[in-house]
């Protein structure tokens, strides 16, 4: 179950970045402007899967509070 | 000095039990021949590059099957018995070596299977020799050890293979390049061992050490 | 607010990492030329599309050459303005070349005192049919390539194929770095777990191989979109895409093995050992054998491309401060999963 929560950032960016190629297949939308798009995509996948880590987090965090509604 | 005879007669012990119970060679035997022939009837011509990974692919899966018994067919008061009397260190060696000895068996018996149905393909058998003896010893000093970690838990054998392949993969790629060469080419000066010699060697070495490090701490429960 | 003085270091040199990566301009460039094929003894017309380039500020003083080496240059005999990014250059290619292939390729070099000198490699082709360096003639040598203006500006180098994405060296190439750090932060983690058997040494180990894992899936994914663009797929099967391919199974197979444990203390001291003998697997992994087989990465073929020499000044500005700046977010985010893990296992003696 735990390797399973971990594999799920990563199922998640897998499907988000054929997005970003079917755009640059269908158009030229990726090599516009000196593909400063590429630059872009590469910062929000990086920002994305730093937020699927803040999410990862923060359920860990909610089990922990409820953990310890429970000893109280 | 101590440690030497310690290996020696742990060796013999191998030997001794590998013997008594003969199914488990035997099956490891069948193993590799019916490897052989599913690959001979699935591909019936192998190109040499093609027989290269071939024969390196049934290799890898041979020596897994054949290793992962190392630290597992013995019972824990058998375990225990030997702790209290050998260096963790001797224990350790004694399987590498008794496992090299084992891949190289395996590895040339594969060899001969294939080249029965497919052909020999090795046009140089300097390199592709020096390849299966460094090949077994990398193989058996990785395999070992992590059949020492996978013992530790309890459903080891599908451990095992997770936690080794990954492991295994630089010397597996190395080995490739390094007979692909040796398959391809019938010219001993087209090809430069040294550097895949030298990386071959450094690994395992680099393995060996890691492994006579960290051993003793897998040792005590 | 003292003892995070590291987190807000990591924070400020993030801002500007990403301030300076994505704001300085490049240097101007030419992406484009047409006709790229000419036959010696024909006059034409060059066409050519700048990048970043200010032709209109600079009509008049704009020289051209197609340069075949350091002692032969041919110089455009007029150039006219289109706009900013277009100039047409005319150039009445001489019969013979001061060369002896039969393909020839020139570079094209332009100058001028607003953008500079700048130039694109491989611009032209000249097939001759008969070869006589001896007849070359003066137009080779008659204007020669003299008083370039080469002031440095805060600028990124232009390249053809990258262009904007040369940016990218700040965003993908530091996760490599940061991650091999982190793998060894959970190293150092495991040898004081295994000298001083305290369980929170083990769970430090953990959460920096949780933290290297997320680096390593930022460098594929961030990896996969720059390949695309520049490559033309996601994955090209490149050594250095399945090492960290190969790192990250290693890495995800440690969790496998601590999950298939009950016992805690047994738990830690083998994933311990485990961790450790991994990394020793991955040295060879990460510097041996990517030297021993071709890469489409930069600096392949003898070197583990560690990104050096393919920067500029300009750029080591921002490069080095970026793995620091990764590697110090790298370090935050596992100590927060650390003390996550270290509240649940007190949680869990107290129950």
């Amino acid at each position: 179950m735990k390797t399973a929560r971990y594999l799920l950032p990563v199922l998640c960016l897998l499907t988000i970045t054929p997005a970003f190629g079917q755009v640059a297949e269908g158009g030229d939308f990726m090599h516009s402007i000196g593909k400063i798009y590429v630059v872009l995509a590469v910062v929000l996948a990086i920002f994305i899967a730093i937020i699927l880590f803040l999410v990862f987090l923060e359920r860990k965090l909610t089990k922990l509070e409820n953990q310890i509604q429970q000893n109280d | 000095m101590q440690l030497i005879r310690e290996i020696g007669f742990l060796l013999q012990k191998e030997f001794t039990l590998e013997w008594r119970q003969k199914y488990a060679i035997s099956g490891i035997l069948l193993y590799v021949l019916s490897t052989v022939y599913i690959v001979y009837s699935s591909f019936t011509k192998l190109e040499p590059a093609i027989w290269n990974i071939q024969f390196w692919v049934i290799i890898l899966f041979a020596s897994v099957s054949a290793v992962v018994k190392s630290f597992q067919q013995e019972s824990g008061q058998r375990q225990l018995y030997y702790y209290s009397l050998a260096n963790p260190l001797a224990v350790l060696l004694s399987k590498m070596l008794y496992n090299t000895l084992l891949l190289l068996f395996l590895s040339i018996l594969a060899y001969l299977a294939l080249s029965l149905v497919a052909g020999n393909q090795v046009q140089q058998a300097r390199p592709f020799a020096l390849a299966l003896l460094l090949g077994s010893l990398g193989f058996s000093i990785t395999f070992t050890f992590v059949s020492a970690i996978a013992s530790k838990a309890s459903n080891s054998a599908t451990l095992m293979a997770i936690l080794s392949f990954p492991l295994i993969i630089p010397v597996l790629m190395t080995l490739i390049k390094m007979t692909a060469a040796a398959v391809t080419t019938a010219n001993p000066a087209a090809i430069d061992l040294r550097e895949d010699l030298l990386t071959l060697v450094a690994i395992d070495l680099l393995l060996l050490g890691a492994a006579l490090a960290l051993f003793p701490f897998l040792w005590r429960d | 607010m003292l003892k995070h003085w590291w987190k807000i270091l990591g924070v400020a040199i993030l801002f500007y990492v990403f301030v300076a990566g994505l704001l300085v301009p490049l240097k101007t460039g030419i992406s484009a030329v047409s006709p790229q094929k000419v036959a010696p003894g024909e006059s034409f017309t060059l066409e050519v599309t700048g990048y970043n380039s200010r032709y209109t500020q600079a009509q008049g003083q704009i020289r051209a050459w197609l340069k075949q080496d350091e002692a032969h240059a041919l110089a455009a005999g007029s150039v006219t303005v289109l706009d900013d990014r277009r100039l047409q250059l005319a150039f009445a290619m001489p019969e013979y070349l001061p060369s002896d292939k039969k393909v020839q390729v020139l570079t094209l070099l332009i100058d001028d005192p607003v953008d500079g000198a700048h130039v694109l490699p491989s611009a032209m082709f000249v097939t001759q049919d008969s070869i006589a360096p001896g007849l070359a003639g003066s137009a080779w040598t008659a204007h020669p390539v003299e008083g370039l203006h080469e002031e440095w500006t805060m600028s990124y180098p232009f390249r053809n194929i990258l262009q904007e994405t040369i940016r990218n060296a700040y965003f993908h190439i530091p996760m490599w770095f940061a991650m091999i750090f982190i793998f060894i932060g959970a190293v150092i983690s495991s040898v004081r777990y295994l000298r001083k058997f305290d369980p929170q040494d083990d769970l430090k180990a953990a959460a920096f191989t949780r933290v290297g894992i997320l680096y390593g899936i930022m460098g594929l994914v961030t990896g996969a979109i720059w390949a695309k663009n520049t490559w033309g797929a996601y994955w090209s099967g490149d050594i250095k895409q399945n090492m960290t391919a190969i790192a990250l199974l290693i890495y995800l197979a440690y969790f496998v093995l601590r999950n298939a444990f009950e016992d805690p203390d047994k738990k830690a001291r083998v994933a311990a050992v485990y961790n450790l003998f991994s990394f020793a697997a991955l040295i060879p992994l990460i510097y041996v054998v990517p030297r021993l087989y071709d890469s489409l990465h930069p600096g392949s073929g003898g070197n583990p491309a560690l990104g050096g020499e393919d920067l500029d000044n300009t750029m080591r500005l921002v490069f080095y401060p970026a793995i620091i700046g990764w590697t110090l977010l790298g370090l935050w985010i596992a100590q927060l999963l650390y003390r996550a893990d270290r509240l649940r296992d007190r949680l869990w003696m107290n129950a």
